[in-house]
């Protein structure tokens, strides 16, 4: 049991980065972004093609950091896949969103998209093929933490839980300590009176997607060194990201964080209680309890 | 209407009577063509060979004249192991081309959707090479399947039978089981589960790996918990990998038995051959009699490699088989004639014939003068049972720097003696 409750919080972590980008874009840009969790892809596969050249220039920068899977070249690699998910973000956002925004209702956008997020899919397919890559084949074994109760915990997922949590802090400063942040706060709550008073909305808007793919790009990494890298991560984890971005409530940033692990937790601690075959329902059983009672997540607030 | 648009109707009535005489005169030049479909995971590395195989079978048919004089053309399409796009696949192949005849799919989870919702409500016959579920055999059992399904791959059954067998020599107390959440993983993970008890071994756990999940951990964190000696993994290479690196690195025991899905290289290298030095796997094998060998080097000569992957004999088999029933059924049969009419052509009072371009042609000649044939294929003397399944002799196999190795054969009736034994 405490093992269930440990790994739900540490698959948890990798989720709410997730969730806070698309709760971001869903609360600014008002519509569902199913398409979201193809940015973990990319960044994922991104970090993957970077991590190999870094490894190629500079051989010393592969060696592993402590007991970590982590190289120096995949920390490198994280950064560059960092503004290339950032980037591309944007750039789809130039390419379809924007278009379909000045044209289209919400529900376009929803549609569009599901395109894009098809796109995405097999695009990655295509360049990198159907199967599975992984950063390192090394496998990492598990430290016993403790042996009645059983716990135990990889080295690799308490970096990702401690890097997330951090990243999660940066951003908690930046939004409530920098003008910037008090901008898009602003736009979020009202964009005609933010752009009123001086806030670039154009620029505030781009602000978002590039802040919600670097973070999914970090999530994107951290999730295949935990699991491993597949054309099909998008797929695997748009309904639990989007669960966490419900319970939380659609725009709450901390209530992305909070819905991040309590989905990871809910789903790793159902399987004490449903048998395996189920455990894919958890997510919608979760979405569908928070709608029931409490329609705007559990941080959210009703918006006119 | 004006007399333009009458003397263009005309125009047009006498190009197509002109069209028509040049068809029948084709027809009469024997140079018609017949399509079938096939769907097969072709995007992935362990389907292409069985979709050239398949392919192989069809060139040596047309070789040899074709079938009902008019030359074979295979449609091929991809299933991407996705049982959505198995059955868009199917239904083209089968209301836009009008196959009377589809080979495939390999996975059951796949084959079993394009049967109940694509084969058998337009009464098309179907031919798997690969799919082992015993779902199939139920089905069979209760009429579901019309008579329109054949594999001439063995059930799980076999394959389960000597996993317990595996368990057992190695001297296992308990195992634990875990299964891929679909048709083919459900049947084998209770099949093997009945075997392993029937043994005397505990079965710690029997756990489901649902495709496409996040994580595996909270699954493999169950199936640790009974602390089995050994762990039974019925799984497809995409979550075996991640679920077996996931046990390894909780301190899972080395010692796995592997369903035949697990034999692949894309596995081995991403959990690493220094963890399968105890790992054994099984899977059903070719009999050792000429007409296994007789592929072996028609194969050798056509490919430049062995047949080595999963399902590459089987596939051959089914396609000639569906190919010689459709000879045996006659000009235009209906899916339902050419099912049939694979009784005709493995029938073990009929006439042998060999599994080559010659073999098909000897065939249409005893087909023609209202005889039997017995086909010896490259997985032997098939023979269908009421279901449309097949038995097979077994192989116990382990991993090794290039691929995987044989460690021990067993034979049809050694296999029947198990499945009987433990029944």
């Amino acid at each position: 049991m405490i093992q269930n409750l440990v790994d739900g919080i540490l698959v948890g972590s990798v989720l709410s980065l997730g969730a806070i980008g698309l709760t971001l874009v869903m609360h600014m840009l008002r519509f569902a972004n199913f398409s979201h969790a193809e940015l973990l892809s990319i960044g994922a596969y991104a970090a993957l093609v970077f991590d190999a050249v870094f490894s190629a220039l500079l051989p010393p920068l592969a060696a592993s950091i402590g007991p970590l899977s982590m190289t120096w070249a995949l920390v490198l690699a994280l950064v560059a896949a960092v503004g290339v998910t950032g980037a591309s973000a944007l750039a789809i956002d130039r390419l379809v969103f924007r278009r379909v925004r000045a044209k289209g209702s919400e529900l376009s956008m929803v549609f569009a998209s599901f395109g894009v997020a098809m796109i995405i899919r097999n695009v990655m397919g295509l360049v990198f093929g159907l199967g599975t890559h992984l950063y390192s084949k090394d496998i990492v074994f598990a430290v016993v933490v403790s042996r009645d109760p059983m716990l135990l915990i990889k080295p690799d997922q308490v970096f990702v839980l401690g890097a997330a949590l951090l990243v999660m802090v940066a951003l908690h400063l930046m939004l409530s300590r920098t003008t910037l942040g008090f901008a898009l706060r602003a736009v979020a709550e009202n964009p005609t009176l933010a752009q009123v008073n001086g806030v670039n909305l154009g620029r505030m808007i781009a602000l978002v997607w590039v802040l919600g793919g670097g973070l999914a790009a970090i999530a994107g990494v951290f999730y295949g060194l935990t699991n491993q890298i597949s054309p099909m991560i998008g797929r695997d984890l748009v309904l639990p990201v989007f669960a966490a971005t419900i319970v939380g409530g659609i725009g709450s940033v901390y209530g992305a964080v909070l819905g991040g692990f309590v989905v990871g937790i809910a789903a790793n601690l159902a399987l004490a209680v449903l048998p395996s075959g189920y455990s894919p329902s958890v997510p919608f059983l979760i979405i569908l309890a928070v709608l029931l009672v409490r329609p705007n997540g559990l941080f959210g607030e009703a918006r006119a | 209407m004006t007399d333009h648009t009458i003397r263009r109707a005309g125009r047009f009535a006498l190009a197509m009577a002109l069209a028509t005489t040049a068809l029948t005169g084709a027809a009469f030049a024997q140079d018609c063509t017949t399509k079938i479909g096939a769907v097969l995971p072709t995007s992935v590395d362990w389907g292409k060979p069985i979709a050239e195989t398949a392919q192989f079978v069809v060139d040596q048919v047309n070789e040899a004249g074709g079938v009902q004089g008019c030359k074979i053309e295979m449609i091929l399409r991809d299933t991407q192991v996705d049982p959505k796009v198995g059955v868009d696949a199917a239904k083209a192949l089968v209301d836009l081309d009008g196959v009377q005849v589809l080979i495939g799919a390999v996975s059951s989870g796949v084959s079993m959707p394009i049967l109940t919702s694509v084969t058998v409500p337009a009464g098309v016959a179907q031919f798997s090479c690969c799919s082992s579920s015993g779902a199939f055999t139920a089905l069979a059992k209760e009429g579901k399947t019309k008579g329109l399904w054949f594999r001439t791959f063995a059930t799980s059954n076999v394959q389960a039978v000597v996993g317990a067998k595996v368990a057992k020599d190695k001297g296992y107390k308990s195992v634990a089981v875990l299964y891929k959440n679909d048709d083919w993983g459900q049947d084998i993970g209770k099949l093997v589960a009945e075997h392993l008890q029937a043994q005397g071994i505990t079965v710690t756990a029997s756990v489901a790996i649902n495709d496409a999940q996040p994580s595996y951990r909270a699954e493999v964190t169950e199936a640790l918990a009974g602390q089995p000696e050994a762990v039974y993994l019925a799984l497809y290479p995409t979550e075996g990998i991640s679920a077996v690196r996931e046990w390894l690195s909780l301190g899972g025991t080395q010692n796995m038995i592997l369903a035949n899905s697990l034999k692949s290289d894309e596995f081995r290298d991403a959990v690493g051959l220094q963890y399968l030095g105890s790992t054994q796997g099984t899977d059903t094998s070719s009999p050792r009699v000429a007409s296994a060998d007789a592929f072996v080097a028609s194969y050798k000569a056509r490919f430049n490699a062995e047949p080595n992957g999963p399902g590459l004999a089987n596939s051959y088999d089914a396609t000639m088989i569906a190919l010689l029933a459709m000879e045996a059924a006659g000009k235009d049969a209906k899916g339902a004639d050419i099912a049939a009419a694979v009784a005709r052509v493995t029938d073990p009072a009929g006439t042998p014939v060999t599994a080559d371009a010659a073999g098909f042609a000897a065939a249409r000649d005893v087909l023609a003068g209202g005889g039997t044939v017995l086909y010896r294929g490259a997985t032997g003397n098939v023979r269908f049972d009421e279901n449309g399944d097949v038995s097979a002799p077994a192989v116990i196999w382990s991993f090794t720097e290039t691929g995987t190795q044989e460690d021990t054969y067993i034979t049809l009736e050694e296999v029947d003696a198990l499945v009987g034994g433990s029944n």
